[in-house]
């Protein structure tokens, strides 16, 4: 048994040598005019590796400058909301939800109906880390499945778990014959010490 | 005699030679230590922000700047003392 294994073993290295050696009869010509020297190039010398981490290093200053600056543009922007109806609001059952999107395409939202029948909208991006949240008929509120944080479900409060704020709200109207519009969004914007 | 200076300058030389390893060594340790403190600061930045918590985001960023002005300095500036070359250029005696 183990005799047949070492075989095996042997006939494979064998193979990847002469595999290799193939290679290099074949590309032997051109040795002179590109000199390759493939285990010298999987060498990484220490100059080159300090240069990588310098490179390393100014990738993740404009990251962190990157984002910090994008969501501070983003806090100062002052939006104008146009009202958006939420199709098939009307008919949503009490204790269920709905997915929509507000105020853009890119922005997803959920709505849902409380047992008393009252409508609550907010944006679906948890707080913590952006996962979508989803509503939890059971518990009845918003869990995020990422890191098992929860909303409350009529407020958008956080209940546990790491998100920092609440959920950002989406201000709704019902109107004549029990249309469901979406007429403005709101983040929460709690500053909590780190 | 002169085999003899010629021997001591060999031994001087060796321990240079492990000198200047030893700088290069804690450079390189130094730098490691500094990407990866960036890459906290850079998660503590998208946490941050994320969280609407925008008087962390300057702290931060500067935090992260330093950093980088940290790296800059050891990569282009800091040598081994004992270069053939000193840090202005002039060739040592």
């Amino acid at each position: 048994m183990s005799s047949n294994l070492n075989k095996t073993i042997e006939k494979v290295l064998g193979d990847s040598r002469r595999d290799e050696r193939d290679v290099r009869e074949a590309t032997a010509p051109h040795q002179s005019d590109f000199p390759y020297d493939r285990d010298e190039e999987a060498q990484v010398t220490r100059r080159e590796f300090c240069n990588f981490l310098g490179l390393t290093s100014a990738a993740l200053f404009v990251g962190a400058t990157g984002f910090a600056g994008k969501a501070a543009l983003d806090a100062r922007r002052t939006e104008t909301f146009t009202s958006a109806r939420i199709e098939g609001a009307e008919v949503l059952a009490p204790g269920t939800s709905l997915n929509f999107r507000y105020p853009t395409a890119k922005d997803t939202a959920i709505l849902v109906r409380s047992l008393d029948g009252n409508y609550h909208a907010f944006g679906q991006k948890c707080t913590h880390l952006s996962c979508p949240v989803y509503f939890d008929q059971g518990n009845h509120r918003l869990e995020c499945p990422c890191h098992e944080g929860a909303f409350n479900a009529q407020t958008g409060d956080v209940l546990h778990g790491p998100p920092p704020r609440p959920l950002d709200t989406i201000q709704i109207e019902v109107r004549g014959d029990g249309e469901v519009w979406a007429i403005g969004r709101q983040a929460s914007n709690v500053e909590r010490l780190i | 005699m002169q085999e003899e200076l010629i021997k001591r300058r060999g031994l001087a030389r060796g321990h240079a030679g492990k000198g200047r390893a030893a700088v290069a060594q804690a450079r390189l340790i130094l730098l490691i230590m500094i990407n990866l403190a960036q890459l906290w600061i850079l998660a503590a930045t998208v946490e941050a922000a994320l969280a609407h918590r925008f008087s962390a985001l300057l702290p931060l960023v500067i935090a992260s700047a330093i950093c980088f002005a940290v790296t800059l300095t050891l990569i282009f500036w800091w040598r081994p003392a004992s270069r053939h070359y000193t840090s202005s250029g002039y060739l040592k005696r």
